[in-house]
């Protein structure tokens, strides 16, 4: 297989995994780069069509609720997660791909909890 | 009691009858049993050449999209260039969906969810994983209904047949707003939706080959025909998935400023 061949294939699978179980369009969210930010996790909804986590997050003594859009549990079990993999009041770090327009939150990437733990969201991908 | 006021109650509680018995008065006319009234399954009918009965998902591969030259009218075309050029501004044009309006057809079969389908001898009740939901496509030979009675939904109104080893099923009766042939396209159903599936069985039972036909003059000229394979999934039950209030306001997708709404 030719490198070309084998950015098409993983631009397709990335792309189909991008799509599978949606539940409605991400447009406005900035794919090319991610952004960690450290906070208290404030709420961690285990549910359907999207799992998520609100997180307060303070810098320079403001502190601003941050929202991650997740992927439902059918896909966070085989990932590695339960329902207490993040607890309330936990202070964790998120990294995510960014809303355009700067709303503080964005589409979950990958979380490292207290342990030193990292989780993705997908089984078997690094992101 | 007179026999006058006794006139008045009689007609008054006549009138009340047939109100209350109205639903029933319609069906008679229409002749036609429900799906699952004992009477209408135990018909006889001929063996149908396959068994739907499974949970099944598509894998996303045929994507969904207009087939070449697409021709869309000026009414729909205003809809995709607001799409186009909302998204091409990072912004969102009309996320319905994502606003809890139901996706209807035929977002239900071509986005990737699970679908669980129950096959009785008079209809198969679809109930896909997103947003719980239901259609039902009847078998019992019954046409569609009179399009100056029938209520537009969203999943519309499919009757099925068999033609040899095919399954044909007839889908009208959309409801023309809030509801997208492609959403993240940007092009509208109208009222004029008509969708033609053929779905065959293949791989002793273990794959779905699905034709789908669009039609919808008001949108755009000519068919639109593509095909998708669904795969049995036997380890696969459909999950409570609804849209609902607090989990938009936790969806910066959703509540993002720059989405336009109108």
């Amino acid at each position: 297989m030719t490198t070309t061949k084998i950015l098409g294939a993983l631009v397709l699978a990335l792309c189909i995994g991008a799509s599978a179980y949606a539940h409605h369009s991400a447009v406005g969210v900035d794919r090319s780069k991610t952004v960690t930010v450290e906070g208290v996790v404030k709420t961690f909804k285990w549910g359907n069509p999207h799992s998520w986590i609100e997180m307060e997050v303070t810098k320079d003594g403001k502190t601003e609720l941050w929202n991650f859009e997740m992927l439902p549990p059918s896909y966070l079990i085989p990932a590695g997660w339960t329902r207490s993999t993040i607890k309330i009041g936990e202070k964790i770090k998120v990294t995510a791909n960014g809303m355009l327009d700067g709303t503080p939150g964005g589409i979950f990437v990958s979380v490292t909890l207290p342990d030193g733990k990292t989780l993705t969201q997908r089984a078997g991908r690094g992101q | 009691m007179n026999t006058s006021q006794l006139g008045r109650w009689a007609i008054g509680a006549l009138l009340l009858a047939a109100i209350v018995r109205a639903p029933d008065l319609a069906a008679q006319q229409r002749g036609t049993l429900g799906a699952v009234a004992p009477e209408n399954l135990a018909k006889p009918r001929p063996k149908p050449p396959f068994d739907l009965t499974g949970a099944w998902l598509h894998n996303g591969n045929e994507r969904f999209d207009p087939p070449a030259g697409f021709v869309l009218t000026p009414e729909a075309k205003v809809h995709y260039d607001a799409a186009q050029k909302a998204t091409a501004e990072g912004k969102l044009y009309r996320n319905d969906i994502g606003l809890c309006w139901p996706a209807g057809l035929p977002i239900m079969m071509t986005r990737v969810w699970p679908v669980t389908m129950i096959q009785l001898p008079t209809a198969v009740y679809m109930i896909s994983e997103l947003m719980n939901s239901l259609r039902v496509v009847y078998l019992d030979g019954r046409p569609h209904t009179d399009p100056d009675i029938a209520v537009p939904s969203f999943n519309g109104e499919s009757i099925g047949h068999w033609e040899g080893d095919t399954l044909v099923i007839d889908t009208t009766n959309f409801v023309d707003s809030h509801h997208w042939i492609h959403d993240r396209l940007g092009i509208p159903a109208s009222d004029a939706l008509h969708i033609v599936e053929r779905v065959k069985m293949l791989e002793g039972g273990n794959r779905l080959e699905m034709q789908i036909t669009l039609t919808d003059p008001k949108v755009f000229k000519g068919d639109w025909v593509f095909t998708k394979f669904w795969n049995r999934v036997n380890n696969r039950d459909i999950a409570e998935v609804e849209c609902l209030p607090d989990l938009n306001d936790h969806m910066p997708t959703v509540q993002s400023e720059l989405n336009i709404r109108k």
